[in-house]
């Protein structure tokens, strides 16, 4: 049982498992000529070792963005202006790109959003398949083909795939490949960024098992971005909730979607259309201040229900309100401190 | 894994069939078969200054038979003058045209990849000799050296070859290098040479086929324009050289047309032939030239 420690901003696992990947007070801002857009903003949060956190959120909060700094892939005008990102204990923030190549695929490696700009077009897919292994080691080229071959069976892709250009694929064909990539050289995270946003449901389904088992097989910790909530509810562990930048709120799935504590969380999950009732949908309200000019205090005060005078003067910090479970909301950690008190939250 | 391939509504719709660019291909084989068979066939010994009678007309126009295309003023056959000259055109569209592609495309790729001072430095290089005026910078540097041989002629040449190649490729690389599959390369751990040249040089196939062939045909015109003002190397007889002397030697006025026009016409045959392969592989390239939509 965890305690409500409103003063500890620390972000301690209070279980035992490897933290992979720790991502402390990342900032990331976007140079423009009227003033910097902070994409990123104070964003803290840990990745366990095989556990599938879910990073969710309306367009342009910053979840991309937040990946790409874990890839430091940030493109300019984009910067990382603060913060750490250690992979499993290194901080890998502003070593140089000669170092960061040893990281790159072989700890971190990515499952881009829509496959199908992610595979040379003229190029193929054995010797894309073979160019990453090549960059990284020196690999016997009678082993190769074995090699490639077991890891088309791993994703569920038929030999033939070996031998042909990526045209020749279809999209959910190309989303696999996109997944065999990112596991020939077995890295301890994937980040997987929208894997399955340009497929229909069907395709949909069976890239989501494919990664899945994948996971499982391999003991990956992965980092699944998107903002399909039923889909996340279904495939992720842990959800981290990113709104204007920041993370509101992080904690196991089932907790959150059954007891969602952030008002923004709440938001996200009632309007989420339910086939069991017939309900109106909560629409969202309300727009997200300019990122330019962050308020000061709370940054989803201008769209919360509950909004107070003391929101809008002190930013609230990450409180812990469970276990692994954490939230940016003074008034939800208390209510959840309340709830706890009487005995009905850890249900 | 045996499937049968699947046959094309029509044996014909093969891209590479293309009728502009086999008639250009086959044209351009013609003309450097001619050249380079030749030798075996004639005498080339005769393109030599006093080998032969001078002033004799072809053959059809009361000439010898031992000179089918005639004679020139300093006594020289025409048919071997051909055989040796088209040769050395094609040599030097060649050692020119490719030089500077690949110059273009190594200095285009660094600039567009790298950015930064590098890009600067090549953009501007390029910029500044795209602004001055080849043929005169041409003469100017002709009359300073004496061309012993084609390949300094085609190396000169390749020195202004290079910045037309380098501003294309460059902005290619720009766009190349915001793709989503350049991009999965850099996080895969490939080194920006392989970017460059495994990557993206694949990529710009379609326009460097398409471009060369035009910078070939260019670097022939170039050649030949410097020839033909007297300033190419005047041992070995050219296309350019041909012109000059049929120009020096009033040919025109004296009504000696074997003299000028053959040299012409093999260039004309030549650009022609270029033009329709340039056409033609911007048609294997591009499905909606080929007008498959009709």
């Amino acid at each position: 049982m965890s305690t409500i420690n409103t003063e500890n901003l620390i972000l301690d696992a209070p279980t035992d498992a490897k933290k992979v990947l720790e991502v402390e007070n990342l900032r990331v801002q976007y140079d423009t000529p009227r003033g910097a857009v902070r994409a990123a903003d104070d964003v803290s949060f840990y990745l366990k070792e095989k556990e599938i956190l879910g990073l969710v959120g309306e367009s342009g909060c910053g979840k991309t963005t937040t990946a790409m700094a874990i890839l430091q892939m940030v493109q300019s005008p984009g910067r990382i202006v603060g913060g750490q990102i250690r992979i499993n204990g290194r901080n890998i923030v502003g070593i140089p790109e000669s170092e960061l190549r040893k990281y790159r695929w072989t700890e971190l490696s990515l499952i881009p959003q829509g496959a199908m700009n992610s595979l040379n077009p003229v190029i193929k897919i054995k010797e894309q398949m073979a160019d990453a292994i090549r960059a990284h080691e020196n690999i016997k080229k009678k082993d190769l083909k074995p090699r490639i071959l077991k890891l088309f069976n791993d994703v569920g892709l038929p030999e033939r795939v070996y031998n042909m250009y990526p045209h020749e694929l279809s999209g959910g064909m190309k989303q696999r490949v996109c997944i065999a990539m990112s596991i020939v050289l077995n890295p301890s995270v994937i980040i997987a960024d929208e894997p399955t946003s340009a497929l229909d449901v069907v395709v949909q389904r069976v890239v989501a098992q494919t990664i899945l088992e994948v996971k499982e097989r391999l003991g990956v910790s992965m980092i699944m971005i998107g903002h399909d909530m039923g889909l996340q509810a279904q495939m992720v562990d842990r959800v981290a909730v990113m709104y204007a930048g920041r993370l509101v709120e992080i904690g196991p799935v089932m907790k959150m979607f059954k007891n969602p504590t952030h008002p923004y969380t709440q938001l996200l999950i009632e309007a989420i259309p339910s086939i069991k009732e017939k309900k109106p949908l909560k629409v969202t309200e309300g727009l997200t201040h300019d990122l330019r000019n962050t308020p000061e205090g709370c940054i989803y005060q201008f769209r919360c229900e509950h909004v107070e005078d003391s929101c809008c003067n002190e930013p609230p910090r990450m409180y812990q309100v469970g276990i692994d479970h954490f939230v940016s909301c003074r008034h939800a950690a208390e209510r959840a401190r309340s709830m706890e008190l009487l005995g009905g939250y850890h249900g | 894994m045996e499937q049968k391939k699947v046959r094309r509504w029509n044996t014909w719709d093969n891209p590479w069939l293309n009728t502009k660019f086999l008639i250009g291909i086959s044209i351009v084989i013609l003309v450097v078969l001619f050249g380079l068979l030749g030798r075996i066939f004639w005498n080339v010994e005769l393109a030599y200054v006093g080998s032969s009678p001078l002033n004799l007309p072809p053959v059809w126009q009361g000439g010898v038979p031992e000179h089918p295309l005639g004679t020139e003023s300093n006594g020289r056959d025409m048919l071997a003058q051909l055989i040796v000259a088209i040769p050395s055109s094609f040599k030097v569209g060649l050692i020119a045209a490719s030089v500077g592609m690949t110059a273009g495309l190594v200095l285009g790729s660094l600039a567009g990849y790298f950015g930064g001072w590098v890009d600067a430095v090549i953009r501007t290089l390029a910029d500044a000799v795209v602004t001055i005026p080849t043929l005169a910078v041409l003469i100017v540097i002709a009359a300073f050296f004496t061309m012993r041989d084609t390949t300094s002629m085609a190396l000169i040449l390749a020195m202004f070859a290079w910045p037309g190649p380098t501003r294309i490729v460059r902005s290619q690389v720009l766009s190349l290098r915001e793709r989503g599959y350049i991009r999965m390369a850099v996080l895969s751990g490939e080194r920006p040479f392989g970017l460059m040249f495994r990557e993206m040089l694949p990529n710009m196939l379609p326009w460097i086929a398409a471009s060369i062939t035009g910078n070939i045909s260019g670097a022939i015109l170039g050649a030949t324009s410097l020839e033909a003002l007297g300033l190419g190397p005047t041992r070995v007889p050219s296309l350019g050289t041909i012109i000059n002397q049929a120009q020096t030697s009033s040919a025109l006025i004296r009504g000696m047309v074997w003299w000028w026009f053959p040299p012409i016409l093999v260039l004309m045959i030549i650009f022609t032939s270029f033009f329709l392969i340039t056409t033609g592989l911007d048609e294997i390239a591009n499905p909606r030239l080929r007008g498959l939509n009709k």
